[in-house]
């Protein structure tokens, strides 16, 4: 390796580490969150580096963008001198767990055969029969859609839970003009944007997550200022859009357990179309979900 | 050209030195901005170098939303008398 490749690859694990090392020790919390915004931003780049584009699309669309904007309407309803909480066992106890953590990832790693697996190779083999062309999300869709199913129902019970819980009114102040129209431009751009991340996750790197991230952002940047309400959860459509994903999901997989070859196994004929309809519902479900997330529409709530 | 990458490495860097001092939100903000634009520069010219253009896909994201951030952040904990 070149002086330049040395120079570059440390200078991107210093940044990892120093951004990491001020999210966790910055005694104000909005800088901690600064600080986690920013760590998601450079861990994008480091998956860019590692040759995971698929990885550094979903941690920019995820880690760097929508977590960041929860983690800000989360500041938002601190009390104003928020200080963290801190026992003092905690930080030993965590040492001692994250360095059982370590020495097990490091053990399973070591044993690893170097090059490619041969299930790698399986499935590299078999994408041609998947419907989709790109090897992640035929993975990720056709070989393993059990795991994406159970995602798909992580977002939706995160939504249930915060439903449970009895949240402050979300309110915005006016927005300046700039930035009214600033978000007349954006929104539809995300929206546009994510779509076309949906349409080429069959060949390129792209998908439900990311595209359902996207449009979220969107519809999030038109509630932050004022030009669209909450989502009401009263209305019949929004439950349904919620649910919608999940529900093809459930379906697909049932009719393919009882008619066709098993749990989730599409037949190769229709395994296009079964997945192009399953993503298309999916994103539906999850742009709703994760803006309901953020801008939840709390009034409802506690009437 | 992994110079010029580990060159705007250094500008992000930088601006990690403007996320602790401060001293007002505003700059914090700012600093965020810097992140988005550097980071975007930077797998622009990733995507360039190892030829693969998913990496642009994530260029486009992150600035894109990077703008979001920024909104929402001053929807979010503007404070009154900036009104």
């Amino acid at each position: 390796m070149a002086v330049v490749d040395w120079v570059y690859d440390g200078l991107l694990a210093l940044l990892v580490l120093g951004l990491a090392a001020g999210a966790l020790y910055s005694l104000s919390l909005y800088r901690a969150v600064v600080f986690y915004i920013a760590l998601g931003l450079v861990l994008a780049l480091v998956w860019a580096r590692l040759g995971a584009p698929d990885l550094a699309l979903a941690e920019a669309a995820i880690g760097a963008g929508l977590t960041g904007v929860l983690l800000l309407s989360a500041l938002k309803h601190q009390p104003n001198k928020a200080r963290l909480m801190g026992w003092p066992w905690l930080p030993g106890l965590t040492g001692i767990a994250i360095l059982l953590l370590l020495i097990m990832m490091v053990k399973a790693v070591w044993g690893l055969p170097q090059g490619m697996a041969a299930v790698g190779q399986a499935a590299l083999l078999a994408v041609p029969e998947s419907g989709v062309e790109h090897p992640v999300t035929a993975v990720l869709l056709n070989f393993r859609a059990w795991d994406t199913l159970l995602e798909v129902l992580v977002v939706l019970l995160a939504l249930l839970a915060l439903r449970q819980l009895t949240l402050p009114d979300e309110t915005f102040p006016d927005a300046w003009p700039l930035l009214l129209a600033w978000s007349r431009l954006l929104a539809p751009l995300s929206l546009l944007l994510g779509i076309y991340l949906l349409w080429r996750g069959a060949d390129a790197p792209g998908g439900a997550f990311q595209s359902g991230a996207l449009i979220a952002a969107g519809l999030l940047m038109l509630r932050l200022v004022g030009l669209s309400p909450a989502l009401p959860w009263s209305r019949f459509g929004v439950r349904l859009s919620i649910l919608i994903g999940p529900t093809i999901f459930l379906l697909a997989a049932m009719a393919t357990a009882s008619l066709g070859a098993g749990w989730l196994a599409f037949p190769p004929d229709w395994s296009k179309a079964l997945i192009l309809l399953i993503e298309v519902a999916a994103t539906t479900s999850i742009a709703i979900s994760l803006a309901l997330l953020v801008g939840s529409d709390s009034r409802e709530l506690n009437q | 050209m992994l110079w010029l990458i580990s060159l705007l490495l250094l500008t992000v860097m930088a601006s990690m030195v403007r996320v602790v001092v401060g001293p007002t939100r505003a700059d914090r903000l700012l600093a965020i901005q810097l992140f988005g634009t550097a980071g975007t520069a930077v797998l622009l010219m990733m995507a360039y170098l190892w030829g693969q253009p998913a990496l642009i896909d994530a260029a486009l994201i992150i600035a894109l939303l990077a703008a979001v951030i920024t909104s929402a952040l001053v929807q979010f904990l503007r404070r009154e008398h900036h009104d």
